[in-house]
């Protein structure tokens, strides 16, 4: 069995807002790169899997040269290889035609893992453009993923609870956080064990682009607001909060 | 008239060799324990030069706490009934030695004022005190108080006090017979007592009781190294060997041999079985006595976390004892969950009449935790992910690095032309409440016209990383740090952080790291007396919380305290100083999800119990942790860092 897990390298995810500050339309340089918060959980993910059905596990990453020392910890929480395709488009098409051509290039790849959605543009549409382009089936929001013969038996979160879903054959599946898929620390002996590992660069395609251009990016304001409610009565400042929130569409 | 020595006794030379073999038994049972100590590593340890010692040994330790036992009389009655029992048999036996002396080479001990004042009334003294002290133990272990009690009990106490108690009676008995028929010895006291209820004539019962005492005394030697007793020689020992540098030092790792391609063998990291420890942790476990004076200062075992410092020794002395130096469930029988609520605070290793380091046995277990088998509990999993990622452990901060200086012109660090460097540090740069700290300081600085600057690039020493157990994260963290120090020529580090402070200062020096490092109180409380600022006084009470990585780890008492009582009246909790109790943030417990009672309310309404009007502490983690502490009690802001109290006199 062959998985191979998305992961993609972007700009720290907890950057306060108050503090962003964009370059070119992207985000500054000075902001630390580092593997996107859900595809940790889909490496996890892939890790488990791994170990439970004796599996081997490559990451999968489209970006650039400087990427390869950060998706290192990829392969210390247990990756057995990384392919880096290289581009730099953020159309999630073109993204999708690199890592396909990747994942062709590979031949035996039986699932791929990704994390639900990238920290960066937060759009989390490349891993279904990429099962429609590989015509495998794709299911979102996966938290538990279980082999059993021929069957692939996932669960998927909802806000309001789980559903089991069971398939056969190859898919794409995003994954989405669950305590049991915090990414693991990885362990020393590991790190200095992928800094040896060799990685597999792939020379990007220009791929075939949506038909949309970038016009803005804008980045709203930060802006403080403080009112002080009246504390005498808990209960009475509870339901002014209460409403308060749901008149400014907080809640 | 001068005393027979072995009145009324035949053959009374036997006992001598009686004597032989049960030092023969003794040597024997001494011989097992140094081959279970052995099984562990051979402690490398770096040539040390400090005034006292001799090859290993702290010469100054072990004198005053390994024979004078300075700690045992922070609990008075313990210490003066242990004083009583040791100093009391220790006379006892020079009495004895100086009898065998006289009979086998005629030493003249039973003559004039020496025979009055030592071999009558002092050696009777020495008995009464012992055999007071001996009932006091004796109560002890029917009437044994929490901290004594034990899963298991230590019969070989009982059975050793039980031996001497009728070593000391029979001795009396004998002292008593003999007195009755030959005339009463002024200065023998519990003597000549005994001799008014005792006849004379009892030549036969006084024969049975002299080879009695005697051989009970044999035995008692012969059964020391099989019984807690042992602790007379290992208790000492370990204590002249341990380092007396207050606090847990945990040295530096070298990760090289993970790197090279030609290596053997990769050492394992941090320990999982006792033969992973060195042979002077494996001399902590077989010295401790399981007196739970450390489970009763812990902050942990006291606010019903899973952690006792005195199970954890209990387990591995035991395990030790049955020679299970290669079991590899010890981790699993601690329990991860106790391993990790451990504050690092070393109240334990303070309160420790052995000398034993029980930080460092945990912190072993935790490095192979985290670098060997990646457990770790999650939040600090996630503290640390965010250390690897962007060098603060800080995750999900709504500030932003440059945040804490925002309206303010603070100067950066300046290559040969700035003095000091003012190291912020991660919680104060990332921790809103704690970032008042660092602008008040400026303010202090500004004032005192002092040369200083900040880094452009915030960040952590990499203390919680190498107190939650991630050495490799340590050292990488530390090393950036010391390679800009380097290019920066830095010499002179203020720090507002104690934890970052013991980083500098213990931990940096062995990388290539070393610098004059002041920590803020200090550097206050020296541009206070050196007139460079003149802060006003509020005439406000306020109590000072130690913190456990300035005080204890430190021994830095006085400097905060000098500040506070320029700035109003200062007010001491029950337990400060050396015996101060942690907030509960260290050791990566800032970021833990606690059970039971939280510490940092416990100490918070120790805190306010003393009625003051506000709670100063100089550790920006103490102030987090007390700063919410308090909301349990009070809604009105109480606590503050010692720059701000200051920074608020100079306005």
């Amino acid at each position: 069995m062959h998985i191979a897990v998305l992961a993609k390298v972007v700009p720290d995810y907890e950057v306060p807002s108050a503090d962003f500050e964009l370059t070119d339309s992207r985000a500054h340089s000075r902001y630390t790169r580092m593997i996107g918060l859900y595809d940790e959980n889909a490496i996890e993910t892939g890790v488990q899997l791994k170990e439970a059905c004796k599996a081997k596990l490559t990451i999968i990453s489209y970006g650039k040269t400087e990427d390869i020392s950060v998706l290192r910890k990829a392969i210390a929480m247990g990756g057995d290889a990384l392919h880096l395709v290289m581009g730099d488009s953020d159309d999630p098409f073109v993204i999708a035609e690199n890592l396909k051509m990747a994942i062709d290039g590979l031949g035996d790849v039986d699932l791929v893992l990704a994390g639900q959605q990238s920290a960066d543009m937060d759009r989390g549409v490349v891993h279904s453009i990429l099962a429609g382009m590989l015509g495998w089936q794709f299911l979102p929001q996966i938290s538990r993923i279980q082999s059993e013969g021929d069957l692939w038996m996932v669960a998927q979160a909802h806000e309001n609870g789980t559903r089991n879903l069971q398939f056969s054959g190859k898919g794409v599946l995003s994954i989405t956080s669950i305590p049991e898929n915090v990414p693991r620390i990885p362990v020393v002996r590991a790190i200095f064990a992928a800094k040896k590992k060799p990685v597999e660069k792939i020379e990007g395609i220009p791929g075939t682009p949506m038909n949309a251009k970038e016009v803005s990016v804008e980045i709203p304001k930060m802006e403080s607001v403080c009112e002080f409610l009246p504390i005498e009565d808990m209960a009475e400042t509870a339901t002014t909060l209460l409403s308060k929130l749901r008149e400014e569409r907080y809640l | 008239m001068t005393r027979i020595p072995y009145w009324n006794i035949s053959y009374g030379i036997l006992i001598d060799l009686f004597a032989l073999v049960a030092v023969i038994v003794f040597a024997r049972g001494a011989y097992g324990h140094w081959l279970r100590i052995r099984q562990g590593k051979v402690r490398v340890r770096k040539a040390v030069d400090l005034p006292g010692k001799i090859g290993p040994v702290f010469v100054y330790a072990l004198v005053t706490k390994g024979i004078l036992g300075a700690k045992l009389y922070k609990k008075i009655f313990t210490g003066v009934a242990h004083g009583f029992l040791f100093w009391g048999m220790l006379v006892l036996g020079v009495g004895t030695t100086l009898v065998v002396l006289n009979v086998l080479f005629g030493l003249p001990v039973f003559q004039g004022g020496f025979n009055r004042w030592f071999m009558s009334f002092f050696l009777d003294l020495a008995g009464f005190a012992a055999l007071i002290g001996l009932l006091f133990f004796l109560i002890r272990r029917w009437l044994p108080p929490e901290r004594l009690v034990t899963p298991k009990a230590r019969i070989g106490f009982s059975v050793q006090i039980g031996i001497l108690m009728a070593v000391i009676i029979t001795g009396f008995l004998v002292e008593g017979i003999r007195i009755a028929a030959t005339g009463p010895d002024p200065y023998a006291f519990v003597g000549n007592f005994m001799a008014a209820w005792l006849p004379g004539s009892a030549l036969a019962a006084h024969r049975i009781l002299w080879w009695g005492h005697g051989l009970l005394c044999m035995l008692f030697i012969a059964y020391i190294p099989y019984s807690p007793m042992m602790h007379i020689l290992l208790v000492p020992t370990n204590t002249a060997l341990a380092d007396p540098m207050p606090g847990s030092k945990m040295g530096v790792m070298d990760f090289s041999s993970f790197d090279d391609e030609d290596a053997e063998e990769m050492p394992t990291l941090g320990c999982t079985r006792l033969v992973d420890f060195t042979r002077k942790r494996l001399l902590d476990y077989a010295s401790c006595l399981w007196c739970g004076r450390c489970h009763e200062v812990c902050p942990a075992a006291s606010t019903e976390k899973p952690l006792s410092p005195k199970g954890v020794m209990v387990t591995l002395a035991e395990r030790l004892t049955n020679g299970q130096v290669e079991d590899e469930n010890l981790i699993d029988d601690i329990t991860e969950e106790a391993l990790f609520a451990c504050t690092t605070c070393t109240a334990c290793m303070e309160a420790c009449p052995a000398c034993i380091n029980q930080p460092k046995t945990i912190l072993k277990f935790r490095q192979n935790l985290v670098m060997e088998q990646s457990r770790i509990p999650e939040l600090m999993g996630k503290a640390m992910t965010s250390l690897e990622q962007r060098a603060h452990p800080f995750f999900g901060t709504g500030s932003g690095p440059k945040e804490w200086c925002k309206d303010l012109d603070v100067p950066i660090f300046a290559k040969g032309e700035t003095e000091y460097l003012l190291w912020i540090g991660c919680s104060v740069t990332y921790e809103e409440r704690a970032q008042k700290i660092a602008r008040a300081m400026v303010r202090i600085l500004d004032r005192a016209g002092v040369s200083y600057g900040i880094l452009e690039e915030s960040r952590c020493t990499g203390d919680p990383a190498k107190q939650m157990g991630n050495e490799f994260m340590f050292s990488e963290l530390a090393q950036t740090n010391i390679e800009e120090f380097d290019d920066l020529g830095v010499e002179k580090i203020i720090t507002l952080c104690p934890h970052c402070y013991n980083s500098f200062t213990r931990h940096y020096p062995p990388m290539g790291g070393n610098y004059t490092v002041i920590p803020h109180a200090v550097f206050i409380d020296q541009l206070i007396a050196g007139g460079k600022i003149v802060p006003r006084s509020g005439g406000q009470s306020i109590v000072y919380h130690d913190p456990c990585y300035l005080g204890r780890r430190n021994r830095i008492f006085d400097a905060p305290r000098n500040v506070i009582g320029r700035l109003g009246r200062l007010v001491e909790m029950p337990r400060h100083g050396a015996e101060s109790f942690c907030c509960g943030g260290g050791g990566g417990n800032y970021w833990a999800e606690e059970v039971g009672t939280r510490i940092n309310q416990v100490r918070s309404k120790e805190a306010l119990d003393t009625g003051a009007e506000r709670i100063a502490t100089a550790c920006p983690f103490c102030l987090l942790m007390i700063t919410d502490g308090t909301k349990k009690f009070t809604e009105e802001p109480k606590a503050f860092d010692i720059a701000e109290l200051v920074a608020e006199g100079l306005e």
